[in-house]
């Protein structure tokens, strides 16, 4: 038995697999989550971002395990791109909003280990942090060379949930609190920090050629070839991609328009 | 200033390099290499085909395989499909691929072609009884096909080489592509293998 997807190079099978590594990564954040957000509650966030929070623990679940995950380890890059969106766009924004105050109270409290999570957590090191790990996670020689091995499939689909949780960081969770980081400066941030990904996603549609020897290669899949399969991968990466950035963008926008900018704020975090 | 006596080998050497015959960048080249077969077999329309006088002077794609095999065989000719679509039309009508059942008993003669269009229209597809298709696998250098154990639901697969034999234009294969090679490598090896001449029109 398999304890994380990766590619097998066997012919597409329907009859369900078992990934006890999925379940045991899953478990260990929603227990995790289910902690924070308890205390999140108790400080005031609102019962939709707990909620939201609880469906980004079902996305991270549904991407990784069958049939998703193995498509996406070893068939289907299309499968592969929307485990980045959901992993890396999707799941770490939802997921940040509703533990953000004891986040925030978890930064503050912490010692030594505060200044790393500063200087992680810092917007132009968090943006290009996310973007090392979009580009290097994106590039063909890793992909087929981490994709067949469990451990491969593994640390690419980590550092994708990691990348994102950096990324949407400064957003959500604001703390420490930087004085300069307005929300209009926010938006900027999302907007750049985003660009390489609609850049790979870009580069994926306009290929004559499949990139990816794993999906090349793969035992055939009926419905589309490899290299639809592909331009299908740019496009849910350039779309649900932009869809995600864009939506945040304009929500917060309208609640910066609005004056609402920092109504949701977590409490007192410390300045850098 | 490089001296004279330098610089007459380096023009050599160029001028040599300019002349020669292009060189497949992937694949596994056979040396020496492999004159283009007789044989024939019987097409997908029912009519005999003689492979060396029917494809002679042709960039041919040579490939041995079975319509119900669940990996190798539909990867490989959708790859060779999918570059060959893309070549200026001159250079399509240059190319054939021949494809070879390594599995008569399974594949007819309309399986056959239903399988292969798929893929492209323009395809051959090629079948004998075993042993003519062994004989044929012998003659290009190729093991013979084994049929796997039969599974509880009258399925098997065939065991049977992987790769595809290239002959160019001087009726000689120079190159085999083993299960593996992309699309972009075809892209880069097919202009070079359709640039290989008979000495003769040296």
């Amino acid at each position: 038995m398999q304890w994380w997807c990766s590619a097998s190079g066997k012919p597409w099978t329907w009859a369900p697999q078992y990934y006890p590594g999925v379940w045991l990564m899953v478990a260990v954040l929603a227990v995790a989550f289910h902690a924070l957000s308890r205390r999140g509650r108790a400080m005031g966030e609102s019962r939709g971002a707990f909620w939201g929070g609880w469906v980004a623990v079902g996305l991270v679940w549904q991407v990784l395990d069958w049939p998703i995950g193995p498509l996406a380890a070893g068939y289907l890059a299309s499968a592969h791109a929307l485990q980045f969106v959901v992993l890396a766009l999707v799941a770490p924004p939802l997921l940040l909003l509703a533990t953000r105050r004891p986040l925030a109270a978890s930064v503050a409290a912490l010692g030594r280990a505060r200044a790393v999570a500063m200087l992680v957590t810092q917007p132009i090191i968090a943006g290009v942090l996310f973007n090392v790990v979009a580009i290097a996670t994106h590039v063909p020689a890793v992909v087929d060379a981490l994709m067949p091995t469990q451990v491969g499939a593994f640390t690419i689909d980590v550092l994708w949930l990691l990348g994102g949780l950096v990324l949407w960081w400064p957003i959500m969770v604001e703390a420490p609190r930087r004085s300069w980081f307005s929300a209009p400066v926010r938006m900027l941030y999302l907007f750049l920090a985003t660009l390489v990904h609609t850049g790979i996603a870009m580069v994926m549609l306009v290929r004559d050629f499949p990139m990816y020897g794993i999906y090349e290669l793969a035992p055939p899949w009926p419905a589309w070839s490899p290299l639809e399969d592909q331009h299908l991968a740019g496009g849910v990466m350039e779309l649900a991609g932009a869809a995600v950035v864009f939506g945040i963008i304009t929500v917060m926008f309208f609640r910066w328009s609005g004056g609402v900018e920092g109504d949701a704020a977590p409490p007192a975090p410390p300045r850098d | 200033m490089l001296p004279t006596r330098f610089l007459a080998p380096c023009l050599a050497a160029v001028l040599l390099a300019a002349c020669a015959a292009p060189v497949p960048r992937h694949g596994v080249p056979i040396e020496p290499a492999l004159p283009r077969p007789s044989f024939t077999l019987t097409d997908t329309r029912g009519v005999p085909f003689e492979f060396s006088r029917e494809t002679r002077g042709l960039l041919t794609f040579l490939f041995f395989g079975y319509t119900n095999c669940p990996d190798v065989c539909p990867v490989h000719v959708a790859n060779v499909a999918a570059v060959l679509r893309k070549l200026p039309f001159e250079d399509q009508r240059k190319a054939r691929f021949v494809f070879v059942t390594a599995d008569p008993a399974r594949d007819s003669l309309p399986q056959l072609r239903k399988w292969l269009d798929q893929f492209d229209t323009s395809f051959i597809g090629l079948r004998g009884d075993e042993v003519e298709v062994t004989r044929v696998m012998s003659a290009v250098g190729m093991p013979p096909a084994i049929r796997g154990a039969v599974g509880p639901d009258g399925r098997y697969e065939v065991g049977h080489s992987a790769a595809v034999l290239v002959f160019t234009a001087d009726d000689s294969a120079h190159v085999l592509y083993p299960f593996g090679t992309r699309q972009l490598d075809w892209a880069e090896d097919i202009p070079r293998l359709l640039r290989i001449r008979p000495q003769t029109e040296d």
